[in-house]
């Protein structure tokens, strides 16, 4: 056997941990959870270890319509979900942006106390930042209310459970993801470019799309990816404010295992998630590698 | 042109801190509403529902009160806490040591380590949520403190990493080579110069994990069994139960602790960059 250097055996001491650690609690689970979209689901909710691709052929369309059906609506949902998440992406960006230059203008006691208060809701509970929004939402909520005081609709509009508040609900949560980013690189912006675009006889609008924009596109990239992942698998917000006419993808995932108890196909629902995720988000960074200066 | 333009955005940036607040004081305000029925048609002020959270006696009738959950809800906090002070002290080895093993070796596999604890920060919370269910129920561990610890800490690992790679980074590598060269062990070295110098992002990254940890619902929802429900999970079950004044009361207050939290720690790291 070949024996360690000092060093060797020091770096073995500081990553073993982790690495048994993680290999046995996340990467060893993220195989089994791969390794069960492939199995047969059991009558009473078990598994049956037997190689099984209906799972896929239900969601994708290759069912033979006798052991499984294929059934359009699991995309259709995948689909929505994605469309949701994608208005999430845009709305949070259309607040973060602009606002990321005004603080950035901002003396820098104000500036610090500013990413303070939009970094807080970071550490607070989200299930209560949600909770906040079906108080005003709901039939007898505040925006309700308000709207019926003011004469403007005598009867309670239906604010939850639609796609609407589930989008509310999904900008209020992740703004933090999407601010951090894109703030940094708006900051790191440097005055001196800028300056020369304007002296060279640039427009304002001209300046920000030849110059301001594109220096800031990877932290606007970052942001999206940041927002995008967490919404299209989140299966919390629609819980909460789209009930059941909202259904994300996140909630059939949940509904497989905690209410079908069909666990293979939950599964086979979660990986579908992750590999269109993965192509977006590819797709996504690619486009913006190649040219960042066309916008 | 320029000053409306200024004007504008300075209005824009007042509607996104009313869009980030109001809802969050609404809440808090609403708190202290005696109505037990509509809890936001606003009736009288009133102590009552946070009275009633602590299990004193209130002028409210026993009916519209919902005292019965005083004691879930306490055992819920215990849980959360428990869960996150070991998720936290096993996270913030983990992480800190993976971190210093990166910042101070240079080996092979440094590229491996690096996306594999980037990968649980971009995953979706529910497919960690569902893959750890499934590995638990496999293996025949019973749902409980143990997995909830075992599956927070298979992230917040990575913040610790992040947090503490970032303080390494910032760091001068020649305070070590210096101390080595004046002759310090290299246990010596590290004890007495690289852990005190790291030490204000190990602290972040435990802060961190911790505020994570008592925050986490998705993960915990799937792992979590029938006697070991966490803060947010118990929360969660409420609001599906319905409104009711009581949860107001919790919500301001647990929305008072994480402020603290996070006050505490901000001025924490300000304080020790200073110095």
């Amino acid at each position: 056997m070949r024996s360690f250097t000092s060093q060797q055996k020091q770096l073995l001491l500081l990553l073993s941990p982790a690495t048994l650690f993680l290999g046995i609690f996340f990467l060893g689970p993220l195989l089994i959870m791969a390794v069960y979209s492939f199995l047969e689901p059991g009558l009473y909710g078990g598994v049956e270890w037997n190689f099984y691709h209906w799972n896929y052929g239900r969601v994708l369309g290759w069912a033979d319509g006798f052991y499984e059906e294929f059934d359009i609506v699991y995309l259709q949902i995948l689909l929505r979900s994605a469309g949701l998440a994608l208005v999430t992406v845009l709305v949070t960006l259309a607040f973060c942006y602009p606002v990321a230059f005004w603080i950035s203008r901002m003396q820098s006691r104000w500036k610090s106390f500013c990413i303070f208060l939009i970094a807080l809701p970071f550490f607070s509970s989200m299930i209560i930042r949600l909770y906040a929004w079906i108080l005003i939402l709901r039939d007898s909520g505040f925006a309700n209310q308000i709207l019926m005081s003011l004469g403007i609709i005598s009867e309670p509009l239906d604010l939850m459970y639609s796609g609407t508040a589930v989008i509310i609900g999904m900008v209020y949560i992740f703004i933090p993801f999407m601010f951090l980013p894109v703030y940094s690189s708006v900051e790191n912006l440097d005055p001196k470019l800028i300056k020369a675009s304007q002296d060279l006889g640039a427009t304002p609008f001209t300046t920000f799309r030849r110059v301001i924009f594109p220096m800031t596109l990877p932290g606007v990239v970052s942001g999206c990816i940041l927002v995008f992942i967490p919404a299209l698998g989140n299966f919390v917000v629609p819980a909460m404010l789209g009930g059941a006419k909202v259904v994300m993808i996140g909630n059939l995932v949940e509904q497989q295992f905690l209410a079908a108890r069909n666990w293979p196909f939950g599964a086979t629902l979660s990986m579908v998630m992750i590999v269109f995720m993965l192509l977006v988000v590819s797709v996504y960074l690619i486009r913006a590698m190649k040219n960042p200066q066309h916008s | 042109m320029r000053k409306v333009f200024n004007h504008l955005l300075s209005g824009y940036g007042a509607l996104f801190f009313i869009f980030l607040y109001a809802p969050v004081l609404l809440l808090i305000a609403y708190s202290f509403n005696s109505n037990p029925v509509n809890v936001m048609i606003w009736k009288d002020f009133t102590f009552d529902w946070y009275i009633n959270l602590f299990g004193g006696t209130t002028s409210l009738k026993d009916d519209s009160a919902y005292v019965e959950s005083t004691d879930q809800l306490l055992a819920a906090l215990r849980v959360s806490l428990t869960v996150a002070a070991f998720a936290t002290v096993i996270s913030t080895v983990l992480g800190t040591s993976v971190a210093v093993a990166l910042a101070r070796y240079r080996f092979k596999l440094q590229g491996f380590y690096r996306v594999l604890l980037m990968i649980p920060m971009v995953m979706p919370d529910i497919v960690l949520g569902i893959a750890l269910l499934i590995f638990f129920v496999g293996v025949g561990v019973n749902l409980g403190v143990t997995s909830i610890v075992i599956g927070h800490c298979t992230f917040l690992t990575s913040y610790v990493f992040l947090v503490v790679s970032a303080r390494l980074a910032g760091m001068n590598p020649l305070i070590e080579s210096a101390s080595a060269d004046l002759g310090a062990s290299e246990w010596q070295t590290f004890r007495r110069v690289t852990l005190p110098l790291i030490l204000p992002g190990v602290i972040g990254g435990a802060l961190l994990s911790f505020i994570i940890s008592m925050d986490d619902l998705v993960i915990t929802y799937f792992i979590s069994g029938v006697n070991s429900t966490t803060l947010p999970v118990f929360i969660m079950s409420m609001i599906r139960r319905g409104v009711k004044p009581e949860i107001n009361a919790i919500a301001t207050m647990m929305l008072v602790v994480s402020v603290l939290i996070a006050s505490a720690g901000i001025y924490f790291r300000s304080r020790k960059t200073d110095s």
